[in-house]
């Protein structure tokens, strides 16, 4: 790969911004969670500026009705030897507006960089609207990176199969659900998301 | 225990099957045999409600009931299985919460309360028995990884566990060694009873060297164009479907 220049992409965005530096060894956990009756914006720039580093972000959102949830996600490894994680996942019913934009950055010196992020969407109606934009820009040659992005619905072939053996419709399609998030569920939170999946 | 009449089914513009009679009484097994194309799996699909499969004419009525008005999960709860061509993976879900979503659901139905978790799983692992499934699997995704031999056997435990009426295997012995096939027919004539129903559909003689029926059908071209007894499986062995 050859070395283009290598800029800052993004400045921090407003007031909503939140800017992550995560030091030498350290390790940064961030999880967010967007239920139901909430818009919201997610605007994320993290750091990693000491060797060793490690970031790894959650996000789950399930969203109707009107809302808006946008997500922006710029994970910089600015250092070698980080590791960096995004898991995205979230279902969008109603007449939801959901967009992710992520961005993953190599700095020159960030040899050794693992970095990897999946963003997953299921839509449950023709009026939900998923906009997803992964980004990789990498200056290194050393490294490990990896995106993702899916948008696709409900499967149906699983659908029927769980239908075939007695499970209502509407169990069986929160099953489904529920283990497509179950990557980014929380610990402990089960039992709420579980609900919130059932009240979309 | 079912009663076919006159059924005429299409996918898309596609007529499939163009007008099958066929009656199965309690306690009887009847094997449906074909070639590729003949319509075998559609009428699987059909009578289990698979979504995308139109009835244009004709009638099935399942113990006295409109079956074709029943939902999937409501002809489940009345007591039909359809063992899959093709058992689905549903990565996420484990054998165990799947089943007992299942079980739950039928027992729902019929007014009886939840079975408690303790009992459900000495059940469940009495029928992993009965099909010579490792008890590891109970934790496994469904069908995630599964050999073909693993899924199809899958498929006959889940029957054996929820205990169906009528039983359609389709097309249960493709993919299956020998071992793999004593088992699954072992299965499936541990659950024969005088009561219980089945419908065979195969296009090989294998699986019924295990499980003999009682009546055999020959379907072609969306239609039944020969029924009779278990001589048949031969004469389509030796001579192929070309003959009817």
């Amino acid at each position: 790969m050859g070395h283009g220049r290598y800029i800052d992409p993004f400045v921090i965005a407003g007031p909503t911004g939140n800017l992550f530096r995560v030091e030498a060894g350290q390790t940064l956990n961030l999880q967010y969670v967007v239920l139901p009756g909430e818009s919201r914006d997610i605007d994320v720039n993290i750091d990693l500026v000491g060797p060793g580093a490690q970031a790894h972000v959650k996000v789950l959102y399930l969203s109707g009705g009107e809302e808006q949830v946008n997500i922006r996600i710029l994970m910089h490894h600015r250092a070698p030897g980080c590791h960096s994680t995004q898991k995205i996942h979230g279902i969008a019913g109603g007449s939801a507006r959901i967009g992710f934009h992520g961005a993953i950055v190599v700095a020159p010196d960030a040899q050794q960089t693992e970095a990897y992020q999946e963003n997953h969407n299921i839509v449950l109606t023709p009026e939900a609207q998923v906009k997803t934009e992964p980004q990789l820009e990498i200056y290194a040659d050393d490294v490990k990176c990896s995106h993702g992005a899916t948008v696709g619905q409900l499967n149906a072939d699983e659908l029927f199969y769980m239908r075939s053996r007695g499970i209502p419709e509407a169990e069986a399609r929160t099953l489904q659900m529920l283990s497509f998030l179950s990557p980014v569920i929380p610990e402990g939170r089960e039992e709420e998301i579980e609900a919130a999946v059932r009240s979309l | 225990m079912l009663d076919i009449k006159n059924l005429h089914a299409k996918i898309g513009d596609k007529e499939i099957l163009r007008g099958i009679d066929l009656h199965i009484g309690p306690g009887e097994v009847h094997a449906v045999m074909g070639p590729n194309g003949a319509g075998k799996s559609t009428l699987s699909a059909v009578l289990t409600g698979r979504p995308d499969y139109e009835v244009t004419e004709g009638s099935v009525l399942y113990k006295g009931q409109d079956l074709l008005a029943l939902s999937p999960e409501e002809r489940a709860w009345a007591g039909l299985f359809l063992s899959f061509q093709y058992p689905i993976e549903i990565p996420g879900v484990t054998i165990t919460a799947f089943m007992k979503a299942a079980v739950n659901a039928k027992r729902g139905a019929q007014g009886l309360p939840e079975l408690k978790a303790g009992d459900f799983l000495k059940l469940m692992k009495e029928k992993m028995a009965l099909v010579q499934m490792k008890p590891e699997f109970a934790k496994r995704e469904v069908n995630v990884g599964f050999s073909g031999g693993e899924k199809k056997r899958n498929e006959i435990f889940q029957m054996a566990l929820l205990d169906p009426d009528l039983s359609i295997l389709d097309e249960t012995d493709s993919g299956l060694d020998v071992d793999a096939l004593k088992i699954v027919a072992d299965g499936v004539n541990t659950l024969r009873t005088p009561s219980k129903s089945a419908i065979i559909i195969t296009h090989y003689h294998k699986l019924l060297e295990y499980v003999q029926p009682d009546v055999v059908h020959v379907l072609k071209a969306g239609r039944i164009v020969y029924t009779g007894g278990r001589d048949l499986i031969d004469a389509i062995e030796s001579k192929g479907f070309d003959q009817f």
